[in-house]
């Protein structure tokens, strides 16, 4: 395989995999709040920060990503 | 969704373990998969010699091409991981193409097979890691300021809990979708073929599924080898 081709190939994954990556981590943040909720009988305010940390974890990943991008 | 007819299941049927085959198609095709890939393994190796000959000359320019690949992402620290690597993408490209013969099931489209591989892989991820770095590693989840640990440690931990699930639906998902789509139009158009276009592009879609996977892998490993940001 071409060192160019290799390239572009790589990045196609690494960038195609950051949607579902952004997703996920609002989805687990917000199921470990809830699961916390449940375990401490605290009922809205794990849900809220669980929720809050999901979302800054999705952005980091963004983040990172354009961090990655500007280097290539 | 049921499966109109399986294979193995018949075949587990004459030894009387119809029923349990008939709830675990992803365990008895995992092991078809298996039983493919160890034959293979047996016929490249069979005959080695330095001057390759057929089935040897396939084997050697696939399985050193993608080690130069993964080398050329991971550095030359990654080479040690190259085995599990190939053995990921040649285990669910074969399980992806079994989805494409009739009476065969894809043990890729169960959840089970497909998580499984991804805690493997993001397991390995931190375990060359932890080898590469020592107690250092731990750096990786801490983000840059000792102050913001407290907030970093939680967003991190999420991050590569999200990497784990991100593998598995991605797979998963693709593969139980073509197999959805294939059986749906098998009912309502089998006559006409109807099924067939699908399962042409059932080819590209078991080779690039297969190849995101171990893409993907091999990213995480190149990135427990570099050092924390």
């Amino acid at each position: 395989m071409k060192k160019e081709t290799g390239k572009t190939i790589r990045e196609l994954g690494y960038f195609a995999s950051l949607g579902m990556s952004v997703a996920l981590s609002i989805f687990i943040g917000l199921g470990l709040g809830l699961w916390l909720d449940k375990k401490f009988d605290t009922n809205p305010v794990l849900m809220f920060v669980g929720l809050l940390l999901g979302i800054v974890a999705g952005f980091s990943n963004i983040i990172r990503a354009g961090k990655k991008g500007k280097k290539y | 969704m049921e499966h109109p007819y399986l294979l193995l299941t018949s075949v587990f049927g004459v030894f009387g373990l119809e029923e349990w085959a008939a709830s675990h198609p992803h365990v008895t095709y995992m092991w078809l998969a298996m039983i493919i890939l160890i034959f293979f393994g047996w016929l490249a190796g069979k005959s080695i010699s330095l001057v390759p000959e057929t089935a040897q000359n396939v084997f050697e320019v696939l399985i050193s091409g993608m080690e130069e690949f993964v080398v050329s992402i991971t550095g030359e620290e990654g080479r040690k991981s190259y085995p599990l690597l190939i053995t990921i993408f040649l285990f669910v490209l074969v399980g992806n193409l079994m989805g494409l013969v009739p009476s065969l099931y894809p043990p890729t489209a169960s959840v089970n097979t497909t998580m499984a591989l991804a805690l493997i892989a993001v397991g390995w991820s931190h375990v060359v890691g932890i080898w590469h770095h020592g107690f250092k590693y731990i750096k990786h989840f801490l983000g840059p300021v000792p102050l913001m640990i407290p907030l970093f440690l939680p967003i991190e931990l999420i991050a590569h809990t999200a990497r784990v699930l991100s593998l598995t639906f991605r797979l998963f998902g693709n593969m139980m979708g073509h197999e959805l789509v294939v059986l749906i139009l098998l009912m309502l158009g089998g006559m006409f073929l109807a099924p067939l276009p699908v399962m042409a592009m059932g080819v590209f879609v078991a080779l690039v599924q297969a190849f995101v996977f171990f893409l993907l892998s091999t990213m995480y490993i190149a990135g427990a080898i570099e050092e924390a940001h």
